[in-house]
């Protein structure tokens, strides 16, 4: 039940009537509140039923953070009424819906196609909270109202905004492969196959077994290795809640992990995804060869920065009790804060790094590079001094990680993902995964 | 651990093509939703009558005989209904009073100065015995002819000293008030100075009048003390009291602003309440219920190290900031002068000094605080030195790049 602007105007005329006619006596007042409420419930018994009112939907089911999704949504009026009313389909206020509310006449046993427009401005779920219509009556004084569960989710996904790297490290990927033009030899050090001498091939590379059983000289070629296996760790720790530049060290590292994850299953290694702070929040386990990165992304995408402090020892458990027995290489994407990391991971290391190669990786914050500059006031000379603390345990941390023979990134948010990507690009070529 | 992953986490889930369960209360609904505050509000509401119909609101005022309060007289009034042997009419109006006083009453007239003339003079007219309690001027011409003011004496207790049988039982009372003088009364309780009678007796046309000069002794709080209740009970002497206590007057003869409007202007009130009703009810009724979100935290990495530098600077932490300043300045410095992290403070000044050109000692100061002769550090004394630490690190860091 509700009533329109319309009703309210009648409500100030009947004032004015009762000013005029007054003098007649009381009974023009009494009068004139009876017409008006006569009115609004005619109104009310001749609108169409909001209640009987189906609905269908359609549309997009997920959407890259960023973009814009459309869900469709159809009215169906099964009365014999013409229905007019106004229609909300709410949808949370971070889903960005447009348009919030829409006027709408259906005739009787019609159908009409209503279409929202999802701007989702965070990641994760959003979820259609249900759909209003506001029935109004012919005279337009008052309305039925009615709210439908209409159950609808379109899933925000990472954004991937370091995919414009991928090109770059892709071709730098090609020239360890030798597709490349570039000819860039000796890379690698799995076997690909013979082939003939030309002059030019290191001699070394010569297979004097093959030579002997032909007429001319064969040398091996070698290629990087492939098939390996590459596990990306998101901490979804309390620490990953910090905002780097309006978002939170998770997306950064989200962004990170796709690009390499985009760039490792091109290179033809296999992707596992394992989110984890106190148990496992995400778990994708690559089978076979082929691009993992829809699943990737599909289970990226509702993680949220939990607050709690992360448990390696459960981290580490996880990842040696994980089914693959194989040496692999352990991404471990988190932040390089030297209470948790000096407490939890590093007494855990040393059974890690003996089965697996691991790489820690960390979003830096540019703001605390600023403070760190900050000088001429005392206050600022402050900030600088806490800043420089703060960097100088990064620097203490990531000194004790690479005593420990494990590789560290530690780059801005900007660069973080090109930054591991290279990381990954310099390993392959060493030939140590 | 092995398990695969949920397909949950792994696709969208696929959310059924048509729904449209209603979810708004229908009529029914409401109904058994409401039906249970409003028995509750209708159970308080008949909770609260039946209370009521026993306490009818107590008046309240001085002399009130249903008053409690230390002026009112409640405990007089129910020791004259029901111990005394009379009974007890409150009269609150003249023409109450007058209606109720017979020959064989006593009229009990309290707050005289809410009657107007008129009424004084049916007053009277009207048989019987008369109690005044510090009547006004005009009502002591009317209802004690002969009797006039003559004095007053406040807060005393006076002695009797006359021959008056209801004075002479009760002996001493808190009479102390006003004074009065009658030619041919009797007078009791005289002022020490002379001044004239806390109690007079005249003789009326229908029956004495009797003037008290205070109201005290009939009050709650005084009543017990003295003589006083003997007194009034003894004046009485077991006959039925008209107590009358007028109302106060209403103002006539001046019309307020409500019965000046214009009728039209009047009734135009009814619709205009409705249609504010309506204009709230339109712009209050939303449309659907608020939908309700699970905000994500908001907090900025940074926020350590900014907590960090607030406490610095509130606890003014010189040589902590000192310390931190330096310790960065060093470990930019030490790779690139080909120095491990732990190598002695002599090494680095010595290693610096020799690429730098500064005096050795300076350096030593500048990169480890350390003064000639164990002074103390000269750029922690206070926050200016503070600053010019942090600029000195800067240009020889500039210097050395």
């Amino acid at each position: 039940m509700a009533v329109t602007g319309r009703a309210v105007l009648a409500g100030f005329a009947a004032v004015l009537v009762v000013l005029v006619a007054g003098s007649l006596g009381l009974w023009v007042a009494w009068a004139a509140l009876g017409l008006l409420a006569a009115a609004l419930l005619l109104d009310l018994l001749l609108a169409a039923s909001p209640r009987a009112v189906r609905f269908e939907r359609s549309g997009d089911t997920s959407v890259r953070l960023g973009e814009t999704a459309h869900v469709a949504l159809v009215l169906a009026n099964p009365g014999r009424r013409r229905l007019r009313a106004r229609v909300r389909d709410a949808w949370a206020p971070s889903a960005g819906a447009q348009p919030r509310s829409t006027t709408v006449s259906v005739p009787a046993r019609g159908r009409l196609r209503l279409s929202t427009a999802l701007t989702p401005r965070r990641r994760g779920d959003q979820f259609a909270a249900g759909v209003t219509v506001r029935s109004v009556g012919p005279l337009g004084l008052a309305a039925r109202q009615c709210t439908h569960t209409v159950p609808w989710t379109v899933r925000a996904l990472p954004p991937f905004h370091s995919r414009r790297h991928l090109p770059g490290k892709l071709s730098r990927l090609r020239e360890l492969d030798g597709q490349h033009l570039a000819l860039v030899r000796g890379q690698g050090s799995e076997f690909d196959s013979l082939r003939e001498y030309v002059p030019g091939d290191d001699v070394r590379s010569i297979d004097w077994r093959a030579t002997a059983r032909r007429d001319g000289v064969v040398v091996r070629t070698w290629r990087p290795e492939r098939d390996r296996r590459i596990l990306i760790v998101l901490d979804t720790g309390r620490t990953s809640a910090g905002r780097v530049g309006d978002v939170p060290r998770l997306d950064h590292a989200m962004d990170a992990a796709l690009l390499l994850a985009a760039l490792a299953g091109r290179a033809g290694d296999r992707v596992d995804l394992l989110a984890y702070d106190r148990r496992v929040r995400a778990q994708v386990r690559s089978h076979g060869r082929g691009s993992r990165l829809p699943q990737l992304v599909q289970a990226m995408a509702p993680l949220e920065p939990e607050l709690v402090e992360s448990d390696p020892a459960g981290l580490v458990a996880t990842i040696l009790g994980g089914h693959s027995r194989t040496r692999q290489l352990v991404v471990l994407l988190t932040d390089l804060n030297a209470a948790a990391l000096e407490e939890g991971l590093l007494p855990r290391l040393p059974a890690l790094t003996a089965r697996h190669l691991l790489m820690v990786a960390a979003v830096g914050d540019p703001r605390v590079t600023e403070m760190a500059a900050e000088r001429g006031t005392a206050r600022g000379i402050y900030s600088a001094a806490a800043a420089e603390r703060t960097l100088g345990e990064r620097h203490r941390v990531t000194a004790e990680l690479r005593r420990h023979g494990v590789e560290v990134v530690d780059a801005d948010p900007d660069h973080i993902a090109p930054a591991l990507a290279d990381a990954y690009i310099a390993l392959k070529a060493q030939g140590r995964l | 651990m092995s398990a695969p992953a949920s397909p949950a986490t792994l696709a969208p889930p696929t959310p059924p093509g048509e729904s449209g369960a209603p979810v708004s209360a229908g009529a029914a609904d409401l109904w058994r939703r409401a039906r249970g505050p409003l028995a509750f509000l209708g159970g308080l509401v008949v909770l609260a009558l039946l209370l009521s119909l026993g306490a009818q609101g107590n008046r309240t005022g001085p002399l009130e005989p249903e008053d409690p309060a230390p002026e009112g007289a409640r405990a007089l009034v129910q020791i004259l209904d029901s111990h005394a042997g009379g009974d007890v009419t409150v009269a609150r109006s003249a023409a109450d009073a007058v209606e109720a006083a017979g020959p064989d009453t006593v009229l009990v007239v309290v707050g005289s100065h809410r009657l107007p003339a008129d009424q004084l003079a049916d007053l009277a007219q009207t048989p019987g015995d008369r109690v005044l309690v510090r009547p006004t001027t005009l009502a002591l011409e009317a209802l004690a002819p002969g009797v006039r003011v003559t004095g007053r004496v406040d807060g005393r207790v006076l002695a009797p000293e006359c021959r008056l049988p209801a004075a002479r039982a009760a002996g001493t009372a808190d009479l102390g008030g006003e004074l009065y003088a009658a030619d041919g009364a009797r007078a009791c309780y005289p002022d020490p100075q002379g001044e004239g009678h806390g109690l007079v007796q005249v003789a009326t046309d229908h029956g004495t009048a009797t003037v008290l000069g205070t109201p005290e002794p009939l009050t709650n709080a005084r009543l017990d003390r003295e003589g006083n209740a003997a007194l009034l009970l003894s004046l009485v002497g077991g006959r039925d009291v008209v107590w009358l206590r007028p109302e106060p007057v209403a103002e006539g003869g001046q019309a307020d602003i409500w019965s000046l409007t214009a009728p039209s202007l009047r009734y135009s009130l009814i619709p205009l309440t409705a249609a504010l009703l309506l204009l709230a009810f339109w712009q209050g009724r939303r449309l659907g219920p608020l939908v309700v979100e699970r905000l994500p935290v908001v907090v900025r990495a940074s926020e350590t190290a900014e907590g960090r530098a607030g406490l610095y600077a509130a606890r003014r932490a010189r040589d902590r900031a000192g310390a931190a300043l330096r310790s960065g300045t060093l470990r930019r410095l030490r790779p690139a002068l080909g120095l491990a992290a732990d190598s002695a403070p002599e090494a680095v000044v010595t290693a610096v000094a020799a690429r730098s050109g500064d005096d050795p000692a300076g350096l030593r100061v500048l990169l480890y605080g350390a003064a000639p002769g164990g002074a103390a550090d000269p750029y922690t004394a206070d926050d200016h030195g503070l600053v010019r630490l942090g600029d000195d690190l800067d240009r020889l860091e500039g210097r050395l790049r």
